[in-house]
């Protein structure tokens, strides 16, 4: 008898690995019966992984840790993270009003490159300060968000206190578009397809992409209940495995056609296929009625260790959560990242599969150059800044 | 001690007719301190001016990711909020989930006081569910009569019986496939709709 397994997910390109998992047969191959639960808020789906209504579940990389330091008003959940699910599709999007504006105050800086865009609105935000106006709105998707992180960071490399030039709030990723749309916010930082969306609606123009800020920035993570990974051990390896492969077939550059028409499917994503395959195809359109850009790597499921539960990403989320002020200075990052992130998980799992893995359990970040760069792919912050931490 | 009305109750609900139902308990039971909201855009804002004491939000709101950035910014609310869950009682965790109702209170509140609360949204959320499961029950048994008054037409007109002996056909056939009399009303009409 099949073994059912519950899982949760949001309606982002990053649910591809879970809903190919199911519609391609890999959960089915693997003796799974996969029950895909579509949720709409990142707490309904956090709440109902900690509380047991969901066995496993798409969850932001920064939820599990902020969950097992008891952070956001809820007890201590433990949660383990067995794999990656890929890098994500994140990118930063402004209203075409800010952009006219970014364009005017700094147009050397709009044509540079997009990492350190945020220049121009500096430049923006100084003007707004000189002339007494309000500050701007953006917004990001949770407040442990790899999209809140990269938003910050994008700013404060260029000068920009995110926590005073700006308004930073949270809105659920289906409610952004109308938000930029009705003017409510400025700006944001959310996955795909929410950014394109905007753009080929002729709202919002996006300034810079994930790989802009930091292409190996963690994204999207399987979650699993502590004890109920630790009572079905076997399940889990199963689980890891099915979604490693269907993150392999996502990669493929011939599926992602398919994999657009599948996520455009309402008990999916549910968007315009052609926005979805905009993204997927690797050929984003940044500014509404321009060509598209060539960017293969613009989703990775799969390729450059995508799917493997790095302790170093894991660690840098923590310090992030340190750096702006979410934790204690002296939170011991080391201990927590270590029983978060499961690497030993995912290896048992895709023992004797061939799925390339590294030798090590972290590795040093950022640094140009450095020899294992065919395995991970392009490493580097837009500050070319490094992150050297033990884990 | 704080009295209960004075307890200042925010109800934040997509559904007004179920926010409506928690409302009603709430001030039977004595709490005179509830307001409600659907979504909004200036949802901080709004809490904010209502200082609530504690919120009672249904547990799929997207607004509850916006609810939960006040507890990492303090300074965007008076007084720190924070989700409440009895770490003492297991099955009342269980309970509002399953009844879909999540809580956030603000810092420093009795457990004790805030459970009777609680415990009324979750009753409340469970009366909603009860009545929408029976009135979409009688939607469908409205559907299904329907059906079969339309299949018993449809012999009547086609076939020249009576409405006695439409229904007898039907009856007759649904006993012999072990089906319901609406399933073969809906195989008539199907046939019926047929064009040849």
């Amino acid at each position: 008898m099949a073994n059912k397994v519950r899982l949760g997910f949001v309606p982002l390109v990053d649910c591809a690995i879970p809903v190919v998992a199911r519609a391609m047969g890999f959960a089915a191959r693997e003796n799974i019966e996969l029950e895909l639960v579509r949720e709409m808020s990142w707490a309904a789906i956090r709440d109902k992984l900690a509380f047991g209504m969901l066995d496993a579940a798409h969850l932001l990389a920064g939820i599990p840790i902020a969950a097992r330091l008891g952070l956001g008003g809820l007890p201590v959940q433990n949660i383990v993270v067995p794999m990656a699910l890929g890098r994500g599709g994140n990118a930063i999007t402004v209203s075409t009003k800010l952009y006219q504006r970014m364009l005017e105050a700094d147009p050397d800086a709009m044509h540079g490159p997009r990492g350190l865009s945020a220049r121009a609105l500096k430049k923006v935000i100084d003007e707004d300060k000189a002339e007494g106006r309000p500050i701007m709105s953006f917004a990001t998707v949770f407040p442990f968000s790899s999209h809140n992180y990269e938003l910050r960071y994008w700013m404060a490399a260029a000068g920009i206190d995110p926590d005073a030039d700006v308004n930073i709030g949270v809105i659920a990723p289906p409610r952004m578009f109308d938000s930029l749309r009705n003017g409510w916010v400025d700006g944001y930082c959310v996955g795909e397809p929410w950014n394109q969306r905007a753009v080929f609606h002729g709202d919002g123009v996006i300034v810079a992409l994930k790989d802009d800020i930091w292409s190996r920035s963690p994204e999207k993570v399987l979650g699993l209940r502590e004890d109920w990974a630790n009572s079905n051990p076997e399940l889990v390896s199963s689980l890891v495995r099915a979604l490693v492969c269907a993150a392999e077939w996502a990669d493929q550059p011939g599926n992602r056609v398919e994999l657009a028409h599948i996520l455009s499917e309402e008990a999916n994503v549910g968007a315009p296929f052609e926005v979805l395959n905009a993204s997927l195809s690797g050929k984003p359109v940044l500014r509404p009625g321009e060509p598209p850009l060539d960017l293969p790597d613009r989703h990775v499921f799969y390729r450059y260790t995508a799917t493997f539960p790095w302790l170093s990403q894991g660690r840098w989320l923590g310090e992030q959560m340190k750096r702006w002020r979410q934790i204690p200075e002296d939170s011991d990052l080391k201990a927590v990242i270590r029983e978060v992130y499961r690497p030993d998980l995912y290896r048992t799992a895709v023992d004797g599969l061939d799925v390339l893995v590294p030798k090590d359990d972290w590795r040093v970040e950022g640094a140009a150059n450095s020899a294992d760069q065919a395995l991970v792919g392009r490493d580097q912050f837009l500050d070319d800044s490094v992150f050297e931490v033990e884990c | 001690m704080v009295r209960l009305e004075e307890y200042n109750i925010l109800v934040i609900d997509e559904d007004p007719d179920r926010a409506a139902i928690v409302e009603r308990g709430l001030v039977e039971s004595g709490y005179a301190r509830v307001s409600r909201i659907g979504t909004s855009h200036n949802l901080v804002e709004r809490i904010q001016a209502l200082a609530p004491d504690i919120i009672i939000i249904d547990l799929e709101n997207p607004d509850r990711d916006t609810l939960e950035q006040m507890f990492q910014v303090s300074r965007a609310i008076a007084r720190p909020i924070a989700m409440f869950v009895d770490q003492s009682d297991a099955s009342m965790i269980q309970e509002a989930v399953s009844a879909g109702v999540s809580a956030y209170v603000v810092d420093g509140l009795r457990q004790d006081r805030i459970r009777p609360i609680v415990e009324m949204a979750i009753s409340r959320f469970n009366v909603f569910d009860q009545l929408r499961r029976e009135r979409d029950e009688a939607q469908a048994k409205l559907n299904e009569r329907k059906m079969i008054e339309r299949a018993k037409g449809l012999l009547m007109k086609e076939k020249g019986l009576s409405e006695e002996e439409s229904y007898n056909l039907l009856r007759k056939n649904a006993m012999k496939q072990n089906r319901k009399i609406y399933e073969i009303a809906q195989s008539v009409i199907t046939a019926f709709q047929l064009e040849f």
